[in-house]
């Protein structure tokens, strides 16, 4: 790598070649401030607050356009600096409604927090305010299907008119009129609508883009969780954070806050898609199964206990695989991870022999997405997250790599249609649909030939209300389980949430079942299963990576720390290590009284 | 000196081929097809050429900084976006004289390596571009333009380009936005449209009165060129003289010439009974002269030297019924308006100006206000993106620092103190 060095505040920083002034300060923890620069956006130079000094040169100069060269002399902190950046504040604020209280972005606001350190203790302002469409709340206007516009908060640093027009090829958002009077709009204010409009409320630096789901139903200090994990909802395994709410037990709503993407260069850039982002209500929703329910003779599905139903369970199969060892079949969903697809492989095996995987079809849904053809975040069709890894392990033809078409479970349908099923046990752990069509199953189950169906899974689907047995397992946000994305790359869960009710790990479960079913498993953990994996599929070099895959935990999500932006989160995390940010050494008697105030007297 | 560039505007057919030719039209770009194109630049660069759209950049360089290593096609993009206030030399060139503009960019396009110009026309000038894209036809069709010029193997075409109409369309990299067909916003510097320009191809970007001087320097010459003016200021120039002189309108001088002949020579001096207040010497966004200051050669140099810059050389001249608190507001409001609203200072701090000036003309000025116009000012001047925040700031600095008076008159007696019987009552507010 090329690099250039040069001195920021007296400070030598060496960068690679071709970076900017400002990516220099970012990277070597010196604070800047900018609005209109994202990382993942490009330079724009509008916004003004970056300026710095730069020796030689006769003008102060934004940092975001300025190319570092060897030998630059930076300097951040002079007087002059200080001074011209305090009045870009003040600009900036001047027309800014300071509604943070009921902003959403109050907590964890670019402009919050850069104005309170670097910009001016009080404005000169005293005209009115630019009102655009009503004022405070009353401004939000419709923004598409997913997000609400405020234009009063708008600084117009057009991040999301660039978002739109560079990251997703479509440039539906521009702005308006000129000068003051510019505003963010869409054609005839039809508002955005693309698969990942969602990533426009975290590049806006302040509350002027929104999300309608997340929009009033939290703030950032109600927050104090948050763990860094994987969108499992397709095949490109975005890294995300899963927000985490604190909530008495007893109150209503859920504790999964929301989905913000995370910086992964090599999966996700700095964006999540919209499906990702927003559905994930079903984890903590009406739907989800809390307890094994048992179907009973009138038809009824009964909750009962994991020992009761257990023991059931394998006296059904049991019989069923006795009497026609063929006759009992497995359906994956690509949603299970290495782990379970593992373990379903080793039960089969354990229990009819090496012919035993045979039993088992994997299957999942395969959608095409309308997207723009230019779109730099193309979200994959297979709406599953380890085809790969069940390639891998044999149960799924192919090799990790190839092209992904979908499932194909015809030679199962046929079998169960013509009779020759006698147990069918579905694995299902993701949201309703995620198995593709299984309306055949519950058909088979209702009024055809199939006399025995056992669901796994997490949602009271219409297929598991066909079930004689369901079992309750995990979501992806429930349990630490490894995946292989479509590009081959091994990552893993992380537990951000308790399963609900008597729901259990879908690796603990199947340990439970082989055990009754008289299979020597000694798996204490999903790691001890994951350890196994790695040395029966030693041969396997993707696998290996399992032995070390570490899992994150939930983290105290303090908002300085974490912003939700991930590009600011990357400037938290570098920059104000020591939060929260503080003005320099000022004496408050220096400052200049607000007009009207009333000097306090010493006592 | 004889009128070069204007010698023939009020002539009724000027602006045709036949005329044109009559009158040794389209010999200086046969006489650039006979020399290289390095030749011609340094022609150019010897004539002393300066830019004529406001800063005064010489042309010949401009031209000599043009990428020639790069793969990618080559530009000349003329700047007929005159929209500076008290400016109209541009159209009265390119309605009376326009083959001399096309001759210009022919050239132009020859010395740089490029084989299109496009004039960018701004978008009040409907009458302008009928008149251009007649002359274009007329010159396609006697094979001044097109392919294979002149039988010497060089291919040029000349487009028009009408703006939709914005002060910001002016500003070089604006123009070229405009041009491809987004807002008409700047776009930061480096890297300059000579490297990275138009589809981010190397362009030059130069005004019509700059390329109409080019044919005569090809045709007479760059020694005469050169010696028609002060030294580093040679050629021909026009003056806008406006506001408050007897004849109003473009004159043609060399840079010798001072204020002084310019206001009260040609233009007949204030009108009878008045006196003559200050002077705007280059447009509205220049700092104003006074009285005193009338002896000042109207030079690039000379002006500068004056404390002030000439600009597009479009002069407002100001007698004693001049408020100058209005005239800052009247600019200011002018500013707040054409701003294109793409970076912070310039968008929020030509509005909260306009807000003040209007405030203290109105009668409900403070004393501080004087402060806060100069701190905003500052905050404004040199943070911008491009130089319409330096301009935009000019006229409340430059009143401010000369006639601070007045606005200390307006604020005590809450009126306006001086006699002005021609001003609106009340401000034109709303209208464009």
């Amino acid at each position: 790598m090329e690099t250039v060095t040069l001195t920021i505040d007296g400070r030598q920083v060496t960068i690679e070649k071709g970076k900017t002034v400002l990516q220099a300060a970012i990277e070597s923890g010196i604070s800047v401030p900018y609005y209109c620069y994202h990382p993942g956006i490009g330079i724009d130079g509008s916004c003004r607050v970056c300026i710095v000094k730069i020796e030689k040169m006769p003008k102060l100069q934004t940092s975001c356009s300025t190319v570092c060269t060897e030998g630059m002399a930076v300097s951040t902190r002079t007087p002059d600096v200080v001074e011209a950046r305090a009045g870009v504040f003040e600009f900036l604020l001047i027309n800014h409604p300071l509604d943070c209280p009921v902003c959403d972005k109050g907590g964890e606001c670019p402009l919050q927090d850069f104005s309170y350190a670097f910009g001016p203790d009080l404005s000169r302002m005293d005209f009115p305010r630019r009102v655009f469409d009503g004022d405070g709340v009353r401004g939000d206007v419709d923004f598409g299907p997913t997000l609400m516009l405020n234009r009063q908060r708008c600084i117009l640093c057009t991040r999301c008119v660039r978002f739109m027009r560079d990251v997703d090829a479509d440039a539906q958002i521009n702005i308006i009129d000129r000068g003051y009077g510019s505003e963010i709009a869409t054609f005839q204010e039809e508002g955005v609508h693309s698969l990942i409009s969602g990533n426009l409320m975290d590049v806006c630096p302040v509350g002027a883009i929104t999300t309608r789901d997340y929009r009033f139903k939290s703030r950032p200090w109600d927050n104090p969780l948050a763990a860094d994990t994987i969108c499992t909802q397709c095949a490109k395994g975005c890294n995300v954070t899963a927000w985490i709410k604190a909530k008495p037990e007893w109150a209503k709503g859920s504790q999964l806050i929301r989905f913000t993407p995370r910086l992964n260069p090599d999966v996700n850039d700095y964006w999540m898609c919209d499906i990702g982002r927003f559905e994930y209500h079903w984890i903590e929703g009406e739907r989800r199964v809390r307890k094994p329910l048992e179907r009973q003779a009138s038809g009824v599905q009964q909750p009962v206990s994991w020992d009761d139903v257990t023991a059931k369970l394998c006296d059904r199969l049991a019989a069923a695989g006795t009497s026609n060892p063929d006759g009992v079949r497995f359906l994956l969903s690509a949603h299970a991870s290495h782990e379970e697809l593992f373990l379903f492989k080793r039960l089969t095996e354990e229990l009819v022999g090496e012919s035993g995987p045979a039993a088992i079809s994997v299957s999942w849904r395969y959608r095409e997405k309308q997207q723009p053809a230019g779109t730099k975040f193309k979200v994959p069709a297979v709406d599953a997250p380890n085809v790969n890894g069940a390639r891998m392990l044999g149960l799924v033809p192919g090799a990790p790599g190839d092209e992904v078409r979908g499932a194909d479970v015809t030679a199962l349908r046929q079998a169960v249609e013509a009779g020759r099923v006698t147990a069918l046990y579905v694995f299902d752990p993701g949201p309703d649909g995620s198995l593709g069509d299984t309306t055949w199953i519950v058909e088979a189950r209702t009024r055809g030939p199939l006399p025995l169906l056992i669901v796994q899974g997490v949602l009271l689907t219409d297929l598991a209300r066909a079930a004689d047995f369901v079992l309750p397992g995990a979501s992806y946000v429930e349990k630490e389980a490894s995946y292989t994305n479509g590009h081959g790359r091994l990552q893993g869960t992380t537990r951000a949430i308790p399963t609900p009710g008597d729901a259990m790990e879908d690796w603990q479960i199947l340990v439970n079942l082989g055990t009754a079913l008289g299979v020597a498993f000694d798996y204490k953990s999903a790691a001890h299963v994951r350890s196994d994996v790695t040395g029966r599929f030693s041969t396997i070099t993707e696998l290996q990576g399992l032995s070390t895959l570490a899992f994150n935990k939930p983290m105290e999500a303090r908002h300085w720390l974490q912003a939700s932006n991930p590009s600011e989160r990357w400037k938290w995390d570098f920059m104000f290590q020591d939060l929260p940010p503080v003005k320099g050494n000022v004496d408050p008697t220096s400052l200049p009284l607000p007009p009207g105030a009333i000097p306090l007297k010493e006592v | 000196m004889e009128p070069l560039l204007t010698r023939y505007v009020r002539e009724p057919n000027a602006f045709t081929l036949d005329f044109y030719l009559r009158h040794q039209g389209y010999e200086g770009f046969r006489k650039a097809l006979a020399m290289t194109p390095d030749e011609v630049i340094e022609a150019v660069k010897a004539s002393g050429l300066r830019g004529r759209g406001g800063a005064g950049f010489p042309t010949g360089m401009k031209w000599q900084f043009v990428d020639k290593k790069s793969p990618n096609p080559k530009y000349i993009a003329c700047n007929a976006d005159e929209s500076e206030p008290g400016t109209f030399k541009d159209h009265l060139l390119m309605e009376r004289n326009p083959h001399l503009l096309i001759e210009g960019c022919a050239i132009g396009c020859y010395a740089i390596g490029a084989k299109i110009a496009y004039i960018y026309v701004r978008g009040e000038f409907l009458h302008v571009q009928e008149v251009l894209e007649r002359a274009i036809a007329e010159a396609y069709a006697r094979g001044f333009l097109g392919r294979n010029v002149l039988g010497s193997g060089f291919d040029c075409d000349v487009y028009v380009h009408r703006g939709a109409g914005a002060y910001e369309a002016g500003e070089e990299t604006a123009l070229l936005e405009s041009l491809e067909g987004k807002r008409a916003q700047p776009r930061n510097k480096p890297p300059f449209p000579a490297v990275v320009g138009l589809y981010n191809c190397p362009t030059a970007v130069n005004n019509v009165e700059t390329l109409s001087n080019v044919p005569l320097i090809l045709l007479n010459g760059a020694e005469w060129f050169a010696g028609l003016g002060p030294e580093k200021n040679g050629g021909p120039k026009l003056y806008c003289v406006s506001g408050h002189v007897r004849r109003p309108g473009v004159y043609e001088a060399s840079m010798k010439i001072t204020l002084r002949e310019l206001i009260e020579g040609h233009a007949g001096g204030v009108r009878e009974g008045r006196t003559l207040k200050a002077v705007i010497p280059g447009g509205s966004s220049v700092p104003c002269l006074l009285p005193d200051q009338l002896d000042t050669q109207a030079s690039f140099d000379g002006i500068q030297k004056a404390g002030s810059l000439l600009g597009s050389a479009g002069i407002v001249v100001l007698d004693d019924t001049t408020c100058m608190v209005w005239l800052a507001e009247n600019l200011l409001h002018f500013y707040r308006h054409e701003s294109c609203g793409k970076c912070t200072p310039c968008r929020e701090g030509t509005d909260w100006l306009h807000k003040i000036l209007r405030r203290i003309e109105g009668g409900g000025g403070q004393l501080r206000d004087l402060d806060l116009l100069s701190s905003i000012s500052g905050n404004v001047a040199g943070k911008t993106l491009c130089a319409f925040g330096d301009a935009a700031v000019t006229p409340v600095l430059t009143t401010l620092k000369h006639f601070r008076h007045e606005y200390e008159a307006h604020i005590r007696e809450g009126r306006c103190t001086l006699p002005a019987p021609w001003r609106a009552t009340r401000a034109l507010e709303g209208v464009h």
